[in-house]
Parts: C-alpha cells; structure tokens; sequence
C-alpha cells in the first residue's frame, strides 16, 4: 500500500514524520517514501522491528559509537545523480571528489558500524577497489586531483609547464610571449590527458553504479532505524506485536500531535485503550469527547506499526492489514465541489471497490453525519452490518442511535456523566473549562447502548447566550 | 616590482576590493596586489562572476586573475573549464550559483583562474575560515560594482576603493563620489564601551539604544518597519541591520531630531551623496559596530565607454578629496 498525502495529514503521521531526524540525504529519500510491510511480510517487520530496538537499547546505553556514525552520516552529500549519466560523458573534478568523499565516509561509516552489535540484516560494505582507484596514494585525503598516477605522460606534461611557468616567473615583458604560447599549449596537452583520465575514472565507477546504490540504500537504511530508535525514545513509544488474528488491542494509546497542543496550552492527553475485532467497532459519545481523536490515534499507530516504526501506546498489537485508510470530512473534495457526505460517500466507495476480498482496516469518523439524521442512521447502521460480514477490522463514530446494536464491539467517550457544576468556575476560558470536565476515557458499553445527550451541557460550558439555551432545554 | 599596494594594506587578514562603479579597476588592483604578496598564501573570491576575459555585462576587456601555484580560491563548478592551473579539489561548499556550487580549489601550477564565488555575504564568514583552515595566510575578495556588495567586515578588515572613469559626470563629480564613500567608510565605531558591547551583539533588524547603550523600546509597524514618527526626540542611537538608503536617511531626516545610524560596518551605507549630507545637515550622524578600514584608493583613468579621463588630473582630484593614499596601479606599476 502506498500511503497518500491526505492519509498521512489526516492521522497526523506527517507530523510524526516531520519529528524524523535522519542525517543523510539518504535517510531523508526513506522517510519520503517509507516501506510498507503487508501480510505475508510479518517475519521481515519484525526483524525491522528488532533492529530498532537493538539501536534504543544501544541509544538507552549511551553508545558513543552512535554518535560518530550520526556525524558521518551527516557528512554524506547526494551523489546520485553523478551517476545517472551515459558512460561516455566524464565526470568533472567536482563530480569525482563527491564520489572520493562518498567512498572515505563509507569506508569510515563501515568501520564504526562493525564495532557496535551487528544489526540482523543490514550490512554496511566499504568499496575499498573504487576507492583505491580515486585515491592511488591510499593516503584517504579528502582533497581530489587529477593525479600523475592516473596517467603517465601527465607527469612529462606537468613537469615541462612547470618549467616554463617558473622561466614566466622571471621573465619581464620582453619574451613572456613566446612562454605564455609555450605554456598554452602545454595546457592543451594536459587538459587532453587530464580528460583522458577522467573518462577511465568514470568508467570506472559507473561499472559499480549498482553497489554505489545498494550502498547508499544500505545508509539510508542505517539513517532511518536510527531516527526511528531516537523518535520512539523521544517519545515513550512501544515495540507493537504482530499477531496473526484480525484483533487490534491498544493500551494507552496517545495521539502524540494532540498532545503536544494540549501540552502547550498547558493540559495534557488522556491515553485511551481501545481492543477491536473482526466486524465494526462503534465509538459514541459527547461532542468535543475525543472520538475523533482515539480513532486517530490508532489508525496513526496501525500505520506506524505497518512502516516498521514503534506504536505511540503503552502496548499495542496489530495484525497487518493490506491497507488502512480513514474516511473523514475531506476539504480538498468539499472544495472541489463534492458536499461533505458526497466526498465521504464516494470515498467509501472506492475503499470497498479496492479492497473487497482482501485483509482491511477502515476508519470513519461519523459517517453519514452530513445528511438528513433518519437516512443517515439507517445508513450508517447498514454500513457496520456490512463491514460485518467482511474480512476487515472497522472502527466508527457515530452520533446516532441504533447503529452500534449491529456492532461488534461499542466504546462511549465517558464525557460529562459525573459532572459536577460547582465545579464551573467562571473566571475560565470556556474551551479550558471544557476540556478540564471532560473524561476522555472509552468505556466499553453494551450494544444498543443509546448515545449520551450530552450536547446541551456542552453549549452550557461553552458559554452559548442564556436566553437561547433556555430555549434549547425546553425543547430538548 | 615596487609594492605600492601591499605596504597600505598591512597585515589586514581581508582585503576586499569595491568598486565605484563597473569597470573601476578592481581585477586591475586585485592582480596588482596578487603580485606584491607573492610570498604569501593567498585565497581569493570574488562577490559575483568576476575574473573572466570578456566582462559579461559591458563586453569590454577585462584583465583575468593570474594565480600562481598554491593558491586557494572559490568559485563555481562551471567556472573550472575557464581556469588553466591544475587544481586541485579541497572541498565543496553548500552555496549555490547559477553556475553551480561553489568549489574550493587550490591551484597546484601557476595561471589563470576565474572567480565566481558567493553572492550573500553571510556565505564570506564560513568560506574565509575554511580557507584559513585550509593555510590561507590572506583573502582576497573581488567585490562587485557599485558597492552593491558588502565587503564583510572581520576584525582588522580592509577595503580597497577602486575608483574608475566609467562613472558620467566628469573629475570633479568622481572625485565628489569618492570622497563621500570614503566619509561613510569614516563612520567610528562608538565610543562608550557599553554602546559598543550593545551594538557588537545586535543581530536583529532594527533596534534603538540611548547614547550610553540601554536598549530603549521600539515601536514598529505591521510591515515591520519602525514607526518613524514615534522615534524619541532626545538624540539616541538607531540601529539597522540591513542595507541604509538615500530614502530612508531623508526620511530620518526631515524629523528634525539629533539621531546617531548605527550599522554593522559601512558597506551597509548605500545612501547617495545627496541623502547623506541632508542627512548630516539634520544633525543626524553615521555609526558601525565595526569598522572596516579604506586602506588605499586607485584609480583608472580608463573608460570602459571610451571617454578616458586625464590621467594625473584624475589622480590630483582624488588626492585632493580624500585623505587616504591614491594610487594608481597601472601608471606606477
């Protein structure tokens, strides 16, 4: 599966994304475009899986040895397309002395990495044969020349002009001219050898242009786990467990981009715990109760799971899906024209086309909410009947009765139930009181269970003007 | 060879070249200078494309820089077909041009090379320390015309002002431009070692400070700039960061108040002589956190337009306006 832009902002996994800290453009081309491991693929991510706890643990350890190779992958420059050209067309001296510079620090990279526990799967080779050839000397300078030693008659060359420069040297105006046209064309003779050598150069290197990508694949790689242990430490994150039944169980689980809102309006994430089966799992409750939230909480953690990265949550298990998606109220189609349940509709619509008869997880967040409410609860009733009897694992928000009784498993927000209005204080800004009274945690609730009628308390803490929510408690 | 250039230039760690206008004779006074401090390790660069035979705006010939065996120099990968030393690659640098990243090089045999270095001078501060690290003893930056780039001032630096017959008006009005360049390069450093610390340390855009150095607060506007007219009366010392215009000073200007322009050196002064003297005339006066010292002014008789001045006439008017040392590199060489 391939994780599209919309996906990855709407679970928040851009942002996670965006905390990535890889060193080398190598690293940073992997994050771009990270790998996706489907069924069948469980053994491979788990070896993932393991190497990134290899490298926390070393990182926990304080492993000086990570930090030099963190440094040498930051030295790293892209040199990819030095090596996308017809091998008749020469690398310049620039050109070479980016290929030299990759194959020192490759060198040296290989070094450092042999000298930490071995990371299953991942070798890191040095090209001492390519290197050799930049660097006749072995002296492992960074500096590059067109060296005497790359081809002979260049040392004959060299020598003559230099000859004539130091006469150049001492000669005032009179017979500078014939020296200089000495010199010019003694210039010429070089630039024909030096471009002589250039071309075997190349040559060369673009005979080993598959290792120089299998070894900038392998940096990348390296690159990656590290960020990838850095990020899961930085975070708190867990190792998730790949199971092999269609069951998802997330403990704690934080949504780490809320979180670090909440945190900077100074109120912290409720964790929530959620386990999902086979079929159509229904979450209801309050507004502003955080369904939303703890739906994408774990659509983000099933992605994560499914790229090889540690889960946000005290523990989780997954199986693995062959794809995961999340149908939302999308501005991009509402600006393009679509109504908010037609975009939603139409989305639905291609997930179920696509993934019929595979192994799916599909998330949406009060479905049907964009219609009228009688139309739109026998809808959404009829789409968790559906999803039941489908080999996927579904999780819903609903605001509508009657629809998690054909679910296998409902969650209610706990939200305002024990609500206390001395607890109301005044002098508060009502998104704070709000947010201060509200009970995150998902409770698990019977099938059938009617939603809370918690909107009216709601508006209540808001502040909504009095003489409307008079109104609206005796209608209600 | 008598040096001329090198006795007025000193032990400056820098010597930046700037132009009174195109075609003023900097390459001329580079090479000049290139000559002189033969002995040395020198590393050069220039501030826009600069050392080629042909100059690329007015098509007039221009002299080419001759380098003699390890020197180190920057310039832009697609400058190395036009450079005829061996060289040698010590490094590439993370500035892009139009004609490539920028390369440093070290010439491993004498001859020509051709400069294209950075464009922004926050990318001179870096490229001079590698330099070093890589055994410059000296750099050389060839600036670009018309003083639109700014020379950089390191400690110690040092400016040669290279004035030239291609700029309209004649000797006197050349000899009038020079002798302004030379009052803004003039502009002291502050005298109260509080105010110097103050301003030393400034990074932002703009600040306003007493005399004594106590930062005094500063309205600005939605754009960003500050709100003029709210500027205090009493004499206090506006710093700005970035480029100072002929505008800007007549704006400050006509407030009528005593006000002290503080910047980080004098290339940041692109006023016109005209602005400037109102300015002053206002009572305002110029400041810098550093200052970069004009070491030597030439001068080229030669007209890239044909016009060609009277050589020594040339060279009484500017030693008449300024008081730095005149010179001039081609007659005397």
């Amino acid at each position: 599966m391939k994780l599209n832009a919309q996906l990855k902002e709407d679970t928040g996994y851009s942002w996670v994304m965006a905390r990535m800290e890889p060193a080398s453009p190598f690293g940073h081309a992997l994050v771009r475009t990270p790998r996706w491991y489907g069924p069948g693929e469980e053994a491979q991510l788990e070896e993932e899986l393991s190497r990134v706890e290899a490298l926390r643990t070393l990182l926990d350890s304080g492993e000086v040895a990570l930090d030099s190779i963190t440094h040498i992958l930051s030295e790293f420059h892209d040199i990819r397309n030095s090596l996308k050209r017809p091998t008749n067309a020469p690398m310049d001296e620039v050109e070479l002395f980016e290929v030299k510079h990759f194959l020192i620090h490759l060198e040296r990279l290989a070094q450092v990495y042999a000298s930490i526990p071995a990371l299953e799967g991942l070798e890191i080779r040095p090209m001492t044969e390519s290197l050799d050839l930049l660097d006749p000397s072995g002296r492992r300078l960074p500096a590059f020349s067109v060296e005497n030693a790359f081809e002979p008659a260049l040392e004959r060359v060299r020598e003559e002009k230099a000859l004539v420069e130091g006469l150049l040297r001492q000669t005032e105006k009179k017979g500078r001219d014939d020296l200089m046209a000495r010199r010019s064309e003694l210039v010429r003779k070089e630039d024909r050898l030096e471009l002589e050598a250039r071309k075997r150069l190349t040559m060369a290197i673009l005979r080993e242009r598959d290792t120089f990508l299998a070894s900038m694949e392998a940096i990348g790689r390296l690159d990656l786990l590290l960020a990838k242990a850095r990020l899961a430490r930085r975070f708190y994150c867990c190792r998730p467990e790949i199971v092999d039944k269609p069951k998802v169980v997330a403990v704690d689980m934080v949504h780490p981009e809320v979180a670090d809102h909440l945190q900077e309006r100074g109120g912290s994430f409720t964790s929530v715990s959620i386990t999902l089966e086979r079929g159509a799992t229904v979450i209801t409750g309050a507004n502003m109760g955080g369904k939303s939230v703890s739906m994408k909480s774990l659509t983000l953690n099933l992605l994560l799971t499914q790229t090889g990265f540690f889960a946000f949550a005290g523990s989780f298990s997954a199986p693995l899906f062959d794809s995961v998606s999340l149908i939302c109220t999308d501005r991009q189609s509402v600006e393009q024209g679509l109504s908010s349940f037609g975009a939603e509709v139409a989305a639905l619509g291609e997930v179920l086309r696509e993934e019929k008869g595979k192994f799916f997880y599909i998330a949406l967040d009060e479905f049907a909410r964009g219609t009228n409410p009688r139309e739109g609860a026998a809808l959404a009733r009829a789409l968790v009947e559906y999803l039941g009897r489908l080999n996927c694992v579904a999780l819903m928000t609903t605001h509508y009765d009657g629809v998690s009784d054909a679910a296998r498993r409902h969650y209610r927000v706990a939200g305002l139930g024990a609500l206390d209005t001395a607890a109301i204080r005044k002098d508060e800004a009502p998104l704070d009181r709000l947010s201060r009274l509200m009970d995150y945690h998902l409770i698990e609730a019977e099938p059938g269970e009617p939603c809370p009628r918690d909107a009216l308390r709601v508006c209540r803490l808001l502040d909504l003007d009095p003489e409307l929510m008079e109104i609206f408690s005796k209608n209600s | 060879m008598t040096p001329m250039l090198a006795p007025l230039v000193g032990d400056a760690p820098t010597v930046t070249f700037i132009g009174l206008c195109k075609n003023a004779g900097k390459t001329t006074a580079m090479c000049r200078l290139i000559e002189e401090l033969s002995g040395e390790t020198l590393a050069m660069t220039s501030v826009g494309r600069d050392g080629e035979r042909t100059d690329v705006v007015t098509g007039t010939e221009k002299p080419e820089i001759w380098a003699r065996s390890g020197t180190l120099f920057a310039t832009a990968r697609g400058m190395l077909p036009l450079c005829d030393t061996t060289l040698r690659v010590e490094g590439v640098t993370d500035v892009m041009t139009p004609l490539g990243a920028v390369g440093i090089f070290r010439a491993l045999s004498d001859g020509y090379i051709q400069l294209a270095g950075p464009s922004a001078v926050n990318q001179l501060g870096p490229l001079s320390q590698t330099f070093r690290a890589l055994g410059a003893q000296r750099v050389l930056i060839d600036g670009a015309a018309g003083r639109k780039s700014l020379a950089g001032a390191e400690a110690g630096a040092t400016a040669v002002l290279c004035v030239g017959a291609s700029v309209d008006g004649g000797i006197p009005f050349i000899a009038a431009e020079t002798a302004h360049i030379c009052q803004l390069f003039a502009a002291p450093e502050a005298e109260d070692p509080v105010l110097h610390a103050a301003l030393d340390g400034e990074v932002g855009r703009y600040a306003l400070f007493s005399p004594t150095g106590e930062r005094l607060p500063l309205e600005l506007e939605p754009s960003g700039q500050p709100a003029w007219h709210a500027l205090p009366r009493e004499h206090c010392v506006l710093w700005i960061g970035g480029g100072i215009t002929g505008p800007l000073l007549r704006t400050l200007a006509r407030r009528g108040a005593p006000l002290t322009v503080a910047a980080p050196d004098a290339t940041h002064f692109l006023c016109d002589r005209g602005s400037a003297e109102t300015f002053y005339r206002c009572g305002g006066s110029l400041m810098v956190a550093r200052r970069l010292r004009i070491a030597a002014v030439t001068a080229n008789p030669w007209s890239a337009y044909g016009k060609h001045l009277d050589g020594p006439a040339l060279l009484a008017a500017l030693r008449e306006a300024v008081d730095v040392p005149v010179v001039d590199v081609r007659q005397e060489a």
